[in-house]
Protein backbone atom coordinates (compact mmCIF):
# COMPACT_ATOMS: atom_id res chain seq x y z
CA UNK A 1 0.00 0.00 0.00
CA UNK A 2 1.50 3.35 -1.08
CA UNK A 3 0.75 6.05 1.45
CA UNK A 4 -0.85 8.52 1.47
CA UNK A 5 -3.89 7.09 -0.33
CA UNK A 6 -6.12 8.91 -2.82
CA UNK A 7 -9.69 8.15 -3.80
CA UNK A 8 -11.72 9.35 -6.77
CA UNK A 9 -15.52 9.23 -6.61
CA UNK A 10 -15.60 5.51 -7.44
CA UNK A 11 -13.10 4.81 -4.68
CA UNK A 12 -15.04 6.97 -2.22
CA UNK A 13 -18.23 5.02 -3.01
CA UNK A 14 -16.35 1.77 -2.45
CA UNK A 15 -15.39 2.95 1.05
CA UNK A 16 -18.55 4.64 2.29
CA UNK A 17 -22.27 4.10 1.73
CA UNK A 18 -23.40 7.69 1.12
CA UNK A 19 -24.83 8.19 -2.35
CA UNK A 20 -26.23 10.98 -4.53
CA UNK A 21 -28.03 13.20 -3.60
CA UNK A 22 -26.39 12.94 -0.18
CA UNK A 23 -22.76 12.36 -1.13
CA UNK A 24 -20.85 15.57 -0.51
CA UNK A 25 -17.20 14.87 -1.19
CA UNK A 26 -15.77 14.60 -4.73
CA UNK A 27 -12.20 13.56 -4.11
CA UNK A 28 -10.30 12.34 -1.06
CA UNK A 29 -6.51 12.47 -0.75
CA UNK A 30 -3.64 12.59 1.72
CA UNK A 31 -5.23 9.63 3.50
CA UNK A 32 -3.32 7.78 6.18
CA UNK A 33 -5.77 5.07 7.33
CA UNK A 34 -6.28 5.33 11.05
CA UNK A 35 -4.89 8.88 11.14
CA UNK A 36 -6.24 11.45 8.69
CA UNK A 37 -7.93 12.30 5.40
CA UNK A 38 -8.40 15.38 3.23
CA UNK A 39 -11.28 16.01 0.86
CA UNK A 40 -12.50 18.33 -1.88
CA UNK A 41 -16.08 19.24 -2.65
CA UNK A 42 -16.86 21.49 -5.63
CA UNK A 43 -20.22 23.24 -5.39
CA UNK A 44 -21.83 24.32 -8.66
CA UNK A 45 -25.23 25.92 -9.12
CA UNK A 46 -26.43 22.56 -10.46
CA UNK A 47 -26.57 21.24 -6.87
CA UNK A 48 -30.16 20.29 -6.04
CA UNK A 49 -30.39 22.52 -2.97
CA UNK A 50 -29.27 25.88 -4.38
CA UNK A 51 -32.61 26.85 -5.95
CA UNK A 52 -34.30 26.21 -2.59
CA UNK A 53 -31.60 27.68 -0.30
CA UNK A 54 -32.22 30.44 -1.34
CA UNK A 55 -33.65 31.51 -4.68
CA UNK A 56 -32.37 35.07 -4.20
CA UNK A 57 -29.15 34.18 -2.33
CA UNK A 58 -27.92 30.66 -3.10
CA UNK A 59 -25.56 29.22 -0.47
CA UNK A 60 -24.75 25.78 0.93
CA UNK A 61 -26.98 24.77 3.88
CA UNK A 62 -25.14 24.17 7.14
CA UNK A 63 -26.13 20.50 7.40
CA UNK A 64 -24.56 19.86 4.00
CA UNK A 65 -21.33 21.55 5.08
CA UNK A 66 -21.30 19.27 8.15
CA UNK A 67 -21.92 16.25 5.88
CA UNK A 68 -18.93 17.25 3.74
CA UNK A 69 -16.81 17.36 6.87
CA UNK A 70 -17.95 14.03 8.26
CA UNK A 71 -17.86 12.23 4.91
CA UNK A 72 -14.20 13.20 4.66
CA UNK A 73 -13.65 12.28 8.31
CA UNK A 74 -15.05 8.75 7.91
CA UNK A 75 -12.58 8.13 5.07
CA UNK A 76 -9.83 8.30 7.70
CA UNK A 77 -10.95 4.87 8.96
CA UNK A 78 -13.20 3.42 6.21
CA UNK A 79 -10.07 3.47 4.03
CA UNK A 80 -8.84 0.55 6.14
CA UNK A 81 -9.35 -2.68 4.18
CA UNK A 82 -11.32 -4.35 6.97
CA UNK A 83 -13.79 -1.43 7.27
CA UNK A 84 -14.40 -0.57 3.61
CA UNK A 85 -18.05 -0.32 2.64
CA UNK A 86 -19.41 -0.34 6.17
CA UNK A 87 -22.27 1.95 7.20
CA UNK A 88 -21.71 4.65 9.82
CA UNK A 89 -23.94 6.51 12.27
CA UNK A 90 -23.47 9.81 14.05
CA UNK A 91 -23.16 9.54 17.82
CA UNK A 92 -22.42 13.19 18.43
CA UNK A 93 -21.47 16.43 16.72
CA UNK A 94 -19.93 19.16 18.87
CA UNK A 95 -18.34 22.57 18.51
CA UNK A 96 -19.80 23.21 15.06
CA UNK A 97 -18.67 26.58 13.75
CA UNK A 98 -19.57 28.30 10.49
CA UNK A 99 -17.26 31.10 9.46
CA UNK A 100 -18.50 32.06 5.99
CA UNK A 101 -21.11 31.33 3.36
CA UNK A 102 -20.29 28.72 0.74
CA UNK A 103 -21.46 29.93 -2.65
CA UNK A 104 -21.95 28.40 -6.11
CA UNK A 105 -18.49 28.10 -7.64
CA UNK A 106 -16.73 27.59 -4.30
CA UNK A 107 -14.49 24.59 -3.67
CA UNK A 108 -14.42 23.35 -0.12
CA UNK A 109 -11.11 21.88 1.11
CA UNK A 110 -11.56 19.65 4.14
CA UNK A 111 -8.95 18.31 6.53
CA UNK A 112 -10.03 15.61 8.95
CA UNK A 113 -8.14 14.03 11.83
CA UNK A 114 -8.98 10.75 13.52
CA UNK A 115 -8.15 10.96 17.22
CA UNK A 116 -9.15 7.42 18.10
CA UNK A 117 -10.90 4.38 16.68
CA UNK A 118 -11.82 1.93 19.36
CA UNK A 119 -14.19 -1.02 18.94
CA UNK A 120 -16.32 0.67 16.30
CA UNK A 121 -16.36 4.17 17.76
CA UNK A 122 -14.40 6.86 15.93
CA UNK A 123 -13.58 10.21 17.51
CA UNK A 124 -12.09 13.14 15.65
CA UNK A 125 -12.51 16.51 14.02
CA UNK A 126 -12.56 18.24 10.67
CA UNK A 127 -11.99 21.77 9.43
CA UNK A 128 -12.75 23.24 6.01
CA UNK A 129 -11.57 26.18 3.95
CA UNK A 130 -12.49 28.06 0.79
CA UNK A 131 -9.10 29.09 -0.50
CA UNK A 132 -7.32 30.20 2.66
CA UNK A 133 -10.49 31.35 4.40
CA UNK A 134 -11.84 29.11 7.19
CA UNK A 135 -15.35 27.87 6.35
CA UNK A 136 -16.61 25.45 9.00
CA UNK A 137 -15.35 23.00 11.59
CA UNK A 138 -16.72 20.37 13.95
CA UNK A 139 -15.84 17.53 16.32
CA UNK A 140 -17.38 14.13 15.64
CA UNK A 141 -18.09 10.83 17.30
CA UNK A 142 -19.18 8.26 14.72
CA UNK A 143 -20.09 4.60 15.15
CA UNK A 144 -19.58 1.67 12.82
CA UNK A 145 -22.53 -0.50 13.94
CA UNK A 146 -21.18 -3.69 12.34
CA UNK A 147 -18.07 -3.42 14.49
CA UNK A 148 -19.82 -2.13 17.59
CA UNK A 149 -22.24 -5.06 17.54
CA UNK A 150 -19.37 -7.52 17.85
CA UNK A 151 -18.75 -6.25 21.37
CA UNK A 152 -22.31 -6.18 22.71
CA UNK A 153 -22.79 -8.11 25.96
CA UNK A 154 -24.58 -11.41 25.56
CA UNK A 155 -26.32 -11.08 28.94
CA UNK A 156 -28.53 -8.31 30.26
CA UNK A 157 -32.24 -7.68 29.83
CA UNK B 1 -10.18 6.91 46.37
CA UNK B 2 -10.25 3.11 46.41
CA UNK B 3 -11.07 0.92 43.39
CA UNK B 4 -14.64 0.23 44.51
CA UNK B 5 -15.40 3.95 44.64
CA UNK B 6 -13.63 4.54 41.36
CA UNK B 7 -15.59 1.71 39.71
CA UNK B 8 -18.92 3.16 40.90
CA UNK B 9 -18.03 6.63 39.70
CA UNK B 10 -17.10 5.29 36.25
CA UNK B 11 -20.56 3.72 35.96
CA UNK B 12 -22.26 6.92 37.09
CA UNK B 13 -20.24 9.10 34.72
CA UNK B 14 -20.44 6.79 31.72
CA UNK B 15 -24.22 6.54 31.96
CA UNK B 16 -24.97 9.90 33.60
CA UNK B 17 -26.86 7.85 36.18
CA UNK B 18 -27.43 8.74 39.83
CA UNK B 19 -29.28 5.58 40.91
CA UNK B 20 -27.98 2.42 42.57
CA UNK B 21 -25.29 1.29 40.14
CA UNK B 22 -24.65 -1.95 42.05
CA UNK B 23 -27.91 -3.38 40.68
CA UNK B 24 -27.29 -2.35 37.07
CA UNK B 25 -27.32 -4.88 34.28
CA UNK B 26 -26.85 -4.31 30.55
CA UNK B 27 -29.86 -2.55 28.98
CA UNK B 28 -31.54 -2.02 32.38
CA UNK B 29 -31.35 1.72 31.67
CA UNK B 30 -31.45 3.37 28.23
CA UNK B 31 -27.94 4.75 28.70
CA UNK B 32 -26.41 1.26 29.00
CA UNK B 33 -26.86 0.34 25.36
CA UNK B 34 -24.17 -0.85 22.95
CA UNK B 35 -22.71 2.65 22.65
CA UNK B 36 -22.82 3.24 26.40
CA UNK B 37 -21.16 -0.14 26.88
CA UNK B 38 -18.20 0.91 24.72
CA UNK B 39 -17.93 4.19 26.62
CA UNK B 40 -17.87 2.27 29.92
CA UNK B 41 -15.25 -0.19 28.63
CA UNK B 42 -13.03 2.65 27.39
CA UNK B 43 -13.41 4.49 30.71
CA UNK B 44 -12.49 1.35 32.67
CA UNK B 45 -9.45 0.69 30.49
CA UNK B 46 -8.22 4.28 30.79
CA UNK B 47 -8.89 4.52 34.50
CA UNK B 48 -7.40 1.16 35.54
CA UNK B 49 -4.65 1.08 32.88
CA UNK B 50 -5.77 -2.25 31.40
CA UNK B 51 -6.80 -3.62 28.00
CA UNK B 52 -9.89 -5.81 28.10
CA UNK B 53 -10.15 -8.93 25.94
CA UNK B 54 -13.06 -9.18 23.52
CA UNK B 55 -14.56 -12.12 25.42
CA UNK B 56 -14.51 -10.13 28.65
CA UNK B 57 -16.18 -7.12 27.00
CA UNK B 58 -18.97 -9.39 25.75
CA UNK B 59 -19.23 -11.07 29.14
CA UNK B 60 -19.40 -7.75 31.02
CA UNK B 61 -23.18 -7.70 31.40
CA UNK B 62 -23.66 -6.30 34.89
CA UNK B 63 -22.01 -4.23 37.60
CA UNK B 64 -21.39 -7.36 39.67
CA UNK B 65 -20.05 -9.41 36.78
CA UNK B 66 -17.68 -6.57 35.98
CA UNK B 67 -16.04 -6.89 39.38
CA UNK B 68 -15.24 -10.56 38.72
CA UNK B 69 -13.92 -9.75 35.25
CA UNK B 70 -11.72 -6.89 36.42
CA UNK B 71 -10.20 -9.08 39.14
CA UNK B 72 -8.67 -11.14 36.30
CA UNK B 73 -6.74 -8.00 35.38
CA UNK B 74 -5.49 -7.63 38.96
CA UNK B 75 -7.91 -4.81 39.72
CA UNK B 76 -8.72 -5.56 43.35
CA UNK B 77 -11.92 -4.42 45.03
CA UNK B 78 -12.23 -3.65 48.71
CA UNK B 79 -15.03 -5.51 50.52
Amino acid sequence: MNLPLEFDIIGIKACQRNRHPLLFVDRVFDVIPGEKASGLKCFTYNEWFFPAHFDDEPNVPGFIQVESLVQTFIMSFLSNDDLRGKKTNFLSIDNVKFKRKILPGDTLMIRATLKSFRRGIATGCAVSFVGDAPACSADFVVAVPDVLDQFKPKGGL
Amino acid sequence: MNNTEKYKILFKESFQYDGDVEQLIYQAIPEWDSVGHMQLMAALEDSFGIELDVDDIIDFSSFKKGIAILSKYKVMFEP
